[in-house]
């Protein structure tokens, strides 16, 4: 059962909300994915959403930002209702967010300082070039890559990778960060780097968080708020102690990595009809 | 049976209709690009890649077929003691139907899958979503450069491969095979108008637009990984050979009714 303080940022109850959902349900085919979700997300604070792969955690934030539209429900940024946004109107919203994505998403033809100089030559009004490298160069040097303003997102390990991609999400000063599983795929100490640099993030810019991510060390770290999803519905919501102390199942099971007893049950009758395959005799000449 | 015969049918409707629908946005975007000067690097970039880099491979092509009808037609017309019309023959087939069809069927198959591998990897590795992510419109960044590269560049194309498919057809009627060079060229210029010529050319924009449109749309729409990916740029071309082949009738019909309308009696006096 999910406690009554779950789901306390729900878009009525929090006036603070620079991202409010409401109802909001997305399908795929017959496959619901976000199943009536309401919630708010806090204007200045680190919201981490959880829950196991497939949950519909990175189809959450891509509605944050609208690069998914909803089958049904409602999305506001800063009290504007954006879903039904026409994408000319939704572009100039979009600029207001920053979006990390799971694997960099860096424009392979693009080197690092194009990389970071493409929203900027997209929508601010700079005319002078340098101006514009200075910027470039001030984004790298916040996410310490500064240096690597000429090499290609071929050349850079995975975690420089993340943090030319959040250089280049920073570019324009978004109010709204939005990190699609800014850790998965680092080593645990390059994975404290971009943990650290989003504390880094959030204290110096004042920005709005969101962290998709399944790395409970990194949720722990960074999250003032932590929501869990569990088929397309939040199941708990609350800061890291309230999270710890959650009486759900499915929550326990994942905050400490225990597969449940059905998926165990799966395993060992595999591993039954492997034996089977594999008698002495099938290698018999 | 019946149920899925169903599903599939309204699911190609679908899929017809986004294609509209991003052809039309697509089209749009380009008159908005045309009128900004912002986007002129990016459409050079692509002209660049598209055009510039496809100029061997079209001559090529054109020469190929040039030579090609004059070795086949040769017998023919010397059998009947018209060799010297050899001239006639392929330059209009060259530059009305064969040099327009098949530059563009060559350039389906190298810019066309090119242009689908690579949009369809930029939408498997997100990039096309980064885009959208930094309020910029991916058609308008992606496709439109692409799309008035192809429109543009095409007909260019196409007269390459009518003056290497002409000179190719010279090089086997005349100097291979010894056809009188005056008859030659006078029997040439005698049955070749610059209405055929126009009318190739002007078969090169409908043919670039719809390469460029298919090929991008397969891109944005490929499914996920390398299988996605190889299958989008299979789409790609089969979709864009029929559609020249497609484009080619419905022009040639649409091109015969306009030079009867205007032109009624030379079909008969010439």
């Amino acid at each position: 059962m999910v406690k009554a303080e779950d789901n306390k940022g729900t878009a009525e109850g929090n006036g603070n909300g620079v991202i409010v959902v409401k109802n909001l349900t997305k399908r795929f085919g017959n496959n619901i994915v976000l199943d009536n979700i309401t919630l708010s997300i806090e204007k200045g604070k680190t919201t981490v959403v959880i829950g196991p792969s497939g949950c519909g955690k990175t189809v959450l934030i891509k509605n944050f930002i609208v690069l998914l539209r909803p089958n049904s429900g409602e999305i506001y940024f800063k009290d504007k209702r954006i879903d039904n946004l026409p994408d000319r109107e939704l572009n100039k919203v979009r600029t207001h967010y920053g979006f990390l994505f799971q694997g960099g998403a860096l424009f392979d033809s693009f080197n690092v300082a194009e990389n970071i100089m493409f929203p900027i030559t997209q929508h601010s009004r700079i005319t002078d070039w340098r101006q514009a490298e200075d910027i470039v160069n001030a984004k790298l040097a916040m996410v310490g890559l500064d240096g690597f303003q000429n090499y290609y997102p071929a050349k850079l390990s995975g975690g420089q990778r993340k943090r030319v991609a959040l250089a280049r999400a920073i570019a324009l000063n978004p109010e709204v960060i939005l990190y699609d599983e800014p850790t998965t795929g680092l080593d645990p100490i390059r994975a404290d780097i971009i943990n650290e640099l989003i504390l880094k993030l959030q204290r110096e810019l004042g920005v709005t968080t969101v962290v998709v991510t399944h790395d409970m060390t990194s949720a722990y770290k960074i999250a003032d708020r932590i929501i869990m999803l569990h088929n397309g519905k939040i199941i708990a919501d609350g800061d890291a102690e309230h999270i710890r102390n959650h009486p759900h199942p499915q929550v326990q099971q994942f905050i400490n990595g225990q597969a449940s007893e059905d998926d165990l049950a799966v395993l060992r009758a595999s591993s039954d009809i492997a034996k089977a395959q594999f008698l002495p005799r099938d290698f018999e000449e | 049976m019946l149920e899925t015969l169903g599903a599939k049918t309204i699911e190609d409707l679908a899929d017809m209709g986004r294609f509209g629908r991003f052809a039309w946005r697509s089209i749009v975007a380009s008159g908005w690009s045309i009128a900004r000067v912002t986007t002129y690097p990016l459409i050079w970039a692509q002209m660049n890649i598209i055009g510039v880099h496809s100029v061997p491979v079209v001559m090529i092509t054109g020469a190929f077929v040039g030579m090609i009808l004059a070795v086949m037609a040769y017998d023919q017309l010397a059998g009947m003691g018209l060799e010297e019309h050899l001239g006639v023959l392929i330059n209009v087939s060259v530059v009305k139907e064969l040099g327009p069809v098949l530059t563009a069927v060559m350039l389906a198959g190298r810019v066309g899958g090119a242009l689908t591998a690579e949009l369809g990897t930029m939408n498997v590795t997100e990039q096309i979503d980064a885009v959208r992510s930094m309020g910029t419109d991916p058609v308008r960044y992606l496709a439109v450069p692409r799309l008035l590269a192809c429109l543009l560049l095409t007909p260019i194309l196409i007269i390459y491969a009518d003056l290497l498919g002409v000179l190719g057809g010279y090089f086997i009627g005349v100097i291979q095979f010894g056809i009188n060079n005056q008859a030659y060229w006078k029997f040439s210029a005698y049955g070749v108008d610059l209405w055929d010529v126009a009318v190739g050319v002007i078969k090169g924009f409908f043919f670039g637009t719809a390469i460029a449109i298919i090929s991008c749309y397969k891109g944005f729409t490929c499914k996920e990984g390398a299988e996605g990916v190889g299958q989008a740029c299979t789409e790609a071309f089969v979709a864009s050979f029929i559609s020249i082949l497609a484009l080619d009738f419905g022009l040639a019909v649409i091109f015969k009714a306009i030079y009867n309308t205007f032109w009624p009696l030379k079909s008969l006096v010439g």
